[in-house]
């Protein structure tokens, strides 16, 4: 007996020393070209009209071209468009780039772009984002020139055609696809799709046949890696070289690691708490107001956050095309807001309640909320909606208070205040508040239709400082994106819209 | 014995049935709708009314369950996935293998230690040995898989550096994840064969054994042994079906790509054809493992053996 449980006992041992003997290697040979990515979701489908995920889109912007580029900067260039002119109120026409090959082949043309946009505005998922093309609008003049009309006029028809959502499809290879589309796509852009092992990782490889500038990379594996810790962890020990949305729990690990690098860039996303307008007593603009004033902001943004990201002063996040970035913000001040319930009729306050679905970081904010709204009298209680109902029944107006985020991906006020503030769009269409004001209204359309960039600029600045002082929404959070990257990876820049290019990386010493 | 096994499969065929008619009902009349959840906050109520037609969702519950099934028996089809329009049986079969592989280990490895453990344990009933293991044993089932899964994932990933923090491919990448998730089961074994061992001390046959002047370690082997594992078998089937639940949190940990963690991303994404197909292929699974340890138990003890003659 005595025997054999030695004999276990050194055997366990000689395992374990075997195992340090075994470690993983660590590649190091020095001309490093292919990049790993750890991302926290499996894309849906790289058919960019089947999905509007951003996992997916991450993906595809790498295997597709848009007519028109929006870059880090969110500068508008030339894509497969290489030109562009407003022929009148509602047409748009875009000169293609000549001699751009599909990686199947096949020679882009007109009627590439006609067959994409027509077959985007069948799609159920990406009508926020074609939606006000006129389908027959969509013409090819000649080979290489095509005409894209609205049905409305709508300034911001550029900045939605450089969406990955209308990236240019090839007409034969989508309809050799059929249902598998989405698994095989076929694009221009600087990666050619390889492989796509299905909730574990997604291989591309360099199109050498670009018409821009080859990338450096022969390869691009994204690594599906769900849970975050893991994904900082494979960070840490070189698993992958560049890991997306690191968790604000995780922003001191990474930064103190010196083989790494830790990138932080203010995103387009916002976080908001709505009221029901239409309900009272937030019909009363004092007590949406007084509410705005009870709380501190900052502790949400420390406390939820650990200080990534930014307490929000307005609706729009400070990188928007047309962000105020001059507002005022309600800072607390427990006093005013006394007195403006006093005013509305509320000395001792109410008692209502505040919705939110089941995610971890709004159930924080509600508590703070609920916590802080109890120092001026107001009872909060806190409901957990599951997500589903929680859309349906705030887009129907069943709530007092409700928690929600908004990414504005085009980064054009347009999509960050039109669906979510103008009284036409009340309910599913985005403004969940139920807000409405005649006088936003008529600065969102002017915004919307006219093309003179400075007259939107103003119309918006004026727009954000009514919504600011009618407060619709407290005013919570604007995001940041994270992602961490080993300190030998080049040239990689955040999108704050989060599918960033990684056409432009490399690996250096 | 071939007339019961051949009834005990057969039975499948009602199990099988029956579990998708309670999963198709609870995930359709539970809260949520495909398609508000895959196009999100910006949709608008006509895009929501085109994809749910797209996806035959306005159809009533029995003409989607009726169409459901007459595909999966008829055609031997468990349909597309709604999200990526994958096959369904794909999706589930190119991970399978990760989740049998990484429960069969986790099991493997609670009974390569387990029973061991449960056997000193029971000889040297409350000595030091007995003490310290059967602490051992009661942090082993108290401690969740996702926690210990961290723990070690951060002692020999982040700080040692020796084993890979996730993946499922070569034998380092297994090692932590199988130890994690067999731990409980671990535990679970070695405190049966621990208090089986002690009743079956207290036989006659084994004072008879013992008067023989056989030797302690034959007592235990040939005497004991044989007959306190019979409990311990059924104690290891039912741990193999609370393995392959546990790979869930697992999977997700050691971001393994395995049905269980297919299953949970599926369920948050209203994903039914999925999660439809995946509790088909759990229940399966569990049903033939329960049928395979009638089996192994009848083989064990001549008493069952003797009723099917």
């Amino acid at each position: 007996m005595k025997k054999k449980l030695l004999l276990l006992v050194s055997l366990l041992l000689a395992f374990t020393l075997a195992l340090s003997g075994c470690a993983p290697k660590q590649d190091d040979t020095p001309a490093k070209d292919k990049l790993i990515v750890g991302m926290g979701a499996d894309a849906a489908s790289l058919d960019p009209h089947a999905t509007n995920d951003q996992p997916s889109s991450r993906v595809a912007r790498q295997i597709y071209d848009t007519l028109i580029v929006q870059t880090e900067s969110l500068e508008l260039l030339p894509g497969l468009a290489v030109s562009w002119e407003q022929v009148d109120d509602l047409t748009f026409e875009f000169k293609l780039k000549e001699g751009v090959k599909f990686h199947n082949g096949e020679v882009l043309t007109a009627n590439d772009v006609v067959f994409t946009l027509k077959r985007a505005l069948q799609s159920a998922f990406i009508g926020h984002i074609v939606g006000a093309i006129d389908p027959e609008g969509i013409v090819a003049v000649d080979a290489n020139t095509v005409r894209i009309s609205t049905k409305q006029p709508f300034a911001p028809l550029l900045t939605h055609l450089a969406h990955p959502a209308t990236a240019i499809l090839n007409e034969k290879a989508v309809n050799e696809g059929g249902e598998d589309y989405g698994q095989k796509p076929v694009g221009t852009g600087p990666f050619k799709f390889v492989e796509w092992v299905s909730g574990d990782s997604i291989t591309l490889e360099r199109n050498d046949d670009y018409h821009g500038t080859a990338p450096a990379l022969k390869t691009v594996v994204f690594r599906i890696l769900t849970d975050n810790t893991t994904r900082t962890i494979e960070l840490e020990t070189g698993g992958v070289d560049i890991a997306y949305d690191i968790q604000p729990n995780d922003v001191s690990r990474v930064e103190s690691d010196p083989n790494l690098t830790l990138l932080r860039d203010a995103n387009l996303a916002t976080t908001y708490i709505g009221f029901n307008v239409e309900k009272e007593p937030f019909d009363d603009v004092r007590v949406r107001q007084a509410i705005n004033l009870a709380i501190d902001m900052e502790a949400v943004v420390n406390l939820v956050y650990r200080g990534v990201g930014a307490p929000a002063k307005g609706p729009l996040g400070p990188n928007v095309f047309g962000a105020n970035l001059d507002l005022e913000a309600y800072n607390k001040d427990i006093e005013a807001a006394k007195a403006l319930l006093a005013e509305a009729g509320f000395p001792d306050g109410f008692t209502t309640t505040l919705w939110t679905n089941e995610n971890q970081q709004r159930m924080d904010i509600a508590e703070i909320v609920q916590d802080q709204l109890a120092e001026v009298g107001i009872v909060v209680t806190i409901e957990i909606v599951e997500w589903t109902k929680y859309l349906a029944d705030t887009a129907a107006g069943e709530h007092d208070m409700f928690i929600l985020g908004w990414t504005t991906v085009t980064a054009d006020a347009d999509y960050g205040l039109y669906a979510l503030f103008h009284s036409s769009a009340k309910g599913t269409a985005g403004n969940r508040t139920f807000y409405g004001n005649d006088e936003v209204d008529r600065l969102l359309d002017l915004g919307r239709t006219t093309a003179d960039q400075n007259a939107r600029l103003a119309a918006y600045r004026e727009a954000q400082e009514i919504i600011r002082d009618d407060a619709p929404w407290i005013f919570t959070w604007t995001g940041e994106n994270l992602a961490g990257t080993h300190k030998s990876v080049r040239g990689f820049v955040q999108h704050p819209a989060g599918h960033h290019r990684l056409a432009t990386v490399s690996f250096g010493e | 014995m071939i007339k019961y096994i051949l009834r005990r499969v057969l039975l499948l065929i009602p199990v099988l049935i029956g579990v998708s008619f309670i999963v198709f009902s609870m995930m359709h009349f539970a809260p949520g709708d495909p398609a508000r959840t895959m196009l999100g906050e910006t949709a608008t109520q006509d895009q929501i009314d085109q994809l749910r037609d797209e996806l035959g969702l306005n159809d009533p519950f029995l003409i989607q369950y009726g169409r459901y099934i007459t595909n999966v028996v008829v055609n031997q089809d468990l349909g597309r996935s709604y999200v990526s329009k994958r096959p369904v049986a794909n999706e589930i079969l190119t991970r399978y293998p990760n989740t049998l592989k990484l429960a069969g280990l986790g099991i493997g490895l609670a009974m390569l230690i387990g029973i061991p453990v449960g056997i000193i344990s029971a000889t040297k009933q409350y000595s030091w040995l007995d003490n310290i293991t059967m602490f051992f044993a009661l942090v082993g089932v108290s401690m969740p898989v996702f926690w210990q899964g961290i723990l070690l994932i951060l002692l020999f990933s982040v700080t040692l550096r020796w084993l890979p923090s996730s993946g499922f491919d070569t034998w380092q990448q297994m090692i932590m994840p199988a130890f994690a998730l067999g731990t409980g089961s671990m535990a679970v074994i070695a405190r049966m064969t621990r208090s089986s061992m002690l009743e079956v001390y207290r036989q006659d046959y084994i004072r008879t054994a013992r008067s023989k002047g056989l030797g302690e370690w034959l007592v235990i082997n040939r005497h004991a042994l044989r007959n306190a594992l019979i409990p311990v078998v059924t104690v290891i089937g039912l741990q193999f079906g609370f393995l392959l639940g546990g790979a869930v949190l697992t999977e997700s940990i050691f971001s393994i790509n395995g049905v269980g963690r297919l299953m949970v991303e599926s369920i948050q994404r209203r994903d039914m054809m999925i999660v439809q197909g995946g509790v088909l292929v759990f229940a399966f699974t569990f049903s033939v493992i329960n049928l395979g340890v009638d089996i192994l138990y009848a083989f064990l003890d001549p008493r069952i053996r003797a009723q099917y003659k």
